[in-house]
């Protein structure tokens, strides 16, 4: 009976990894969040670059965005630990979550610069008209509505995040999968280990999604 | 109180103002009529800057505005613009729209704008909508936020852009209420509109454009019932009345 002998396994494969699982899960989630600060940071800052009317701002942000997309984020992981440690010291996590940030930045830009483009020319000629400056026809009309009109990608964004943040296994941090990987070659049940790891990082996808389902929904009532 | 002089204004290639001059007066109605894309709609956002001109002058309050050099805000802020579409802030709650350019634009403390927002809104029968968000309103409510939003910056002049094409023929009665009000008031007030009656009974005078010039500049009287003018005529006959 091959079916219930897979959940003895499973069973046992969860029982014997859980401790060790729940503090690889911490730190996936640490590194998700400091990629999600890192990338939002960065992707403000390279969407007002986009939208600048500055050529020299357009087309650096372009380069980035360019090669950002352009490049596996498993190259650029390895790319930025080798590359930074050999000028600083820097802790393998720091490295990887620092490189999913900046990864991160080139798509949240995108996402930014599309939502702010997409609100109606019709508001910021009435903010002018008002007598707003462009600034203040930004902060105080422009982006508020983008930024709402930002969270469904942006969330979506943040869950493909949580998802790559296991490729910084590379560089030999401990999170999720590293764990799973490292327990898979030891105890030989590859197959229900990497149910278990799986079903740890669904979990973490449908916290996340219902978080932000409740958000949106609040957002909507207040409007 | 509102000056062009030779207002010129190029899409591309296209040449949508030939040279307008016009002048209008402190507590005076001006009526742009013409058929679409004669240039109307585009002449009245030249006068508030937000299309530039190519060439010409354009003098607000006896100030000749250099649209390179000066702080276009400052001039803007003088003139209030009231749109087709309303362009209410989604975001923000009835009251927080027609506070929002006092506080930010004049400074206007928070507690005191507030007062004066609900006053405006009294004004315009909306006292009850302060706190409602813009999608709950109808068109017209909506178009009477917009009035109210422009006029919490105490202007000098007030725009109108086809201020009731966008609704429903039952909602037009409310708005062009409101706006008769302000011209019985003394409002300055150059309107764009296809609502011949309100340019019968309320504009001081009637201005027809076509394809980008001035070709009747006249008194209502003159305008609907004695014009020489084989376009206006013909305009006219289109319209109904």
């Amino acid at each position: 009976m091959p079916v219930p002998e897979l959940f003895v396994t499973f069973y046992e494969v969860f029982m014997q990894t859980y401790k060790g699982f729940l503090e690889a899960g911490l730190l996936t989630i640490e590194i998700t969040a400091i990629a999600v600060v890192i990338g939002t940071i960065l992707g403000i800052i390279f969407a007002l670059m986009k939208i600048s009317h500055s050529k020299i701002l357009q087309t650096i942000a372009n380069l980035y965005i360019t090669l950002i997309r352009g490049t596996p984020l498993i190259v650029q992981i390895m790319f930025l630990y080798f590359g930074i440690t050999s000028i600083i010291v820097l802790e393998n996590f720091w490295a990887g979550a620092i490189a999913l940030g900046v990864h991160n930045g080139a798509y949240i830009a995108e996402i930014f610069r599309g939502s702010i483009q997409g609100i109606d020319r019709g508001q910021r000629e009435a903010s002018l008209a008002l007598g707003m400056n462009r600034s203040q026809t930004m902060r105080r009309i422009v982006f508020p509505q983008a930024l709402r009109r930002a969270i469904p990608p942006l969330g979506n964004q943040f869950i493909i995040t949580l998802k790559d943040s296991s490729l910084v296994y590379v560089i030999g941090v401990s999170e999720l999968f590293g764990v799973a990987n490292r327990v898979a070659a030891s105890n030989f049940k590859q197959f229900e280990t990497f149910l278990v790891v799986g079903l740890y990082y669904l979990i973490l996808v449908l916290i996340f999604t219902a978080l932000l389902k409740w958000y949106e929904n609040k957002l909507d009532v207040d409007k | 109180m509102i000056k062009a002089e030779n207002v010129h204004k190029s899409f591309g290639k296209l040449e949508v103002l030939k040279g307008i001059d016009m002048e209008v007066h402190p507590g005076e109605v001006v009526v742009l009529v013409g058929v679409s894309g004669s240039g109307k709609s585009t002449f009245l956002r030249c006068l508030n800057f937000l299309e530039l001109t190519n060439e010409g002058v354009i003098t607000i309050d006896g100030k000749r505005v250099n649209q390179k050099k000066d702080d276009l805000s400052k001039v803007r802020a003088e003139v209030g613009m009231v749109f087709q579409h309303f362009n209410l802030f989604p975001h923000k709650t009835v009251l927080e729209n027609v506070m929002e350019a006092p506080i930010m634009v004049k400074k206007v403390a928070k507690s005191k704008a507030k007062t004066t927002a609900l006053e405006i809104l009294g004004k315009v029968g909306l006292s009850d909508k302060a706190d409602v968000y813009p999608n709950k309103l109808s068109g017209g409510q909506k178009q009477r936020v917009a009035i109210a939003r422009a006029l919490a910056m105490e202007p000098k002049a007030l725009l109108f852009d086809e201020p009731t094409s966008a609704l429903d023929p039952e909602l037009v009665g409310e708005v062009l209420q409101v706006m008769k009000d302000l011209a019985d008031e003394g409002m300055t007030m150059v309107v764009v509109t296809h609502e011949m009656k309100f340019a019968k009974e309320v504009a001081d005078r009637v201005i027809m454009l076509n394809e980008g010039v001035i070709i009747e500049d006249a008194d209502p009287d003159t305008f609907f019932n004695h014009s020489t003018n084989e376009r206006t005529r013909q305009f006219l006959e289109m319209v109904n009345v």
